[in-house]
């Protein structure tokens, strides 16, 4: 399954993150590719968004897994850009991927190997403030995703 | 009398007994996950306050010592050792894997390692006969086929394999193979079993 979003502002970005939520089912794992500024973190927030998360939802650059538990179901950002070349992947990463709620995982190449039935979404830049942003899957469980995302490609 | 405290994190369960000589008098085991550690202490203060007996009633520890969760196969070790240094309190260490049976039993045990794989292996009577392992999964259900043909119980949370289990029993399995197993000689040195360095 694929599809192809052009969207004209972050705004637009963090409202559709946050519509998304409806469609994913629990454990979800998205993983989002994009250059620095891309708009990885902001897609992340508006996940937590979606799920009524009150945190401000911030790029775990540094802590690698941030936890939120306020909202609808546990919400875990993963930012593997630290685990490039790293000797120190194993720390149990996989235990809140294949979890309870929904992982987004920024930079997921660093930990492939640990990823599994993943919704992908590559995000590149056209402009200052325009993104285009492909959605890709070969898990079924993500099928109404694609079909709001559809659905969604004749309004906008 | 002589208390023995039986202790098991190592998975998404908090599991607390106490045992008295050989005979079970106290049992607790419920689904935990992320919350072990700040559970472990508060429980064993209720279970030993209910059997109105102190820590200083408590002459053996035996905790499961992994595989398991990351975070899982530490909080009792943690919580055994601290203990033992600070007191004269025995620690006997047993797979987590071995637990989720009796000693007395046929049984492949299971638990999800998590990215298509799985913690496995196989005891007879106390003996193991597959050591615990880190296998694929597809790999992991042709054994448990095998064995259970030849009788052999299936422990642990299958659901993630989507196949029946006959469930587990950790405070048993922990008193049941204690009975076989050594007390650690050197505290220090023991460490938990995570069995990944795979990545």
């Amino acid at each position: 399954m694929e599809e192809t979003l052009h969207l004209k502002s972050a705004d637009e970005t963090l409202n559709l993150a946050s519509s998304l939520i409806k469609y994913l089912p629990i454990p979800s794992i998205i993983t989002l590719n994009g250059n620095l500024g891309a708009g990885k973190t902001i897609f992340a927030k508006g996940l937590a968004k979606g799920l009524n998360i009150k945190q401000d939802v911030t790029s775990p650059t540094f802590n690698i897994l941030k936890c939120y538990f306020d909202g609808n179901v546990p919400f875990y950002h993963i930012d593997a850009y630290r685990l490039e070349d790293s000797q120190n992947k194993d720390i149990g990463l996989e235990e809140v991927i294949d979890g309870n709620g929904i992982c987004v995982i920024e930079w997921p190449n660093y930990i492939k190997e640990i990823i599994f039935d993943d919704l992908n979404i590559d995000i590149q830049i056209i402009s200052l403030n325009e993104r285009v942003f492909t959605f890709k899957s070969e898990n079924k469980k993500y099928e109404q995703v694609f079909t709001y995302l559809e659905g969604l490609k004749n309004v906008l | 009398m002589f208390y023995k405290l039986l202790l098991d994190t190592s998975d998404q369960y908090l599991s607390i007994g106490v045992a008295e000589e050989n005979k079970l008098i106290y049992e607790k085991s419920f689904e935990a996950w992320q919350r072990q550690s700040e559970l472990l202490v508060p429980e064993i203060v209720l279970a030993l306050n209910s059997l109105k007996i102190t820590l200083k009633d408590i002459k053996e520890i035996v905790i499961g010592k992994g595989p398991g969760s990351y975070t899982g196969v530490r909080i009792a070790m943690t919580f055994a050792k601290t203990l033992s240094t600070v007191t004269d309190i025995k620690i006997k260490a047993i797979s987590s894997l071995a637990i989720l049976g009796r000693a007395d039993e046929n049984f492949v045990s299971l638990i999800n390692a998590r990215s298509k794989r799985s913690y496995i292996a196989i005891y007879s009577q106390g003996n193991c006969l597959l050591k615990d392992q880190i296998l694929p999964n597809e790999k992991v259900l042709e054994i448990i086929k095998e064995y259970h043909e030849k009788g052999f119980k299936i422990y642990g949370n299958t659901t993630y394999l989507n196949i029946p289990n006959d469930g587990q029993k950790i405070i048993e399995g922990l008193l049941t193979f204690a009975n076989i197993t050594k007390v650690e000689e050197d505290i220090l040195s023991l460490k938990p079993i995570y069995l990944k360095d795979t990545l």
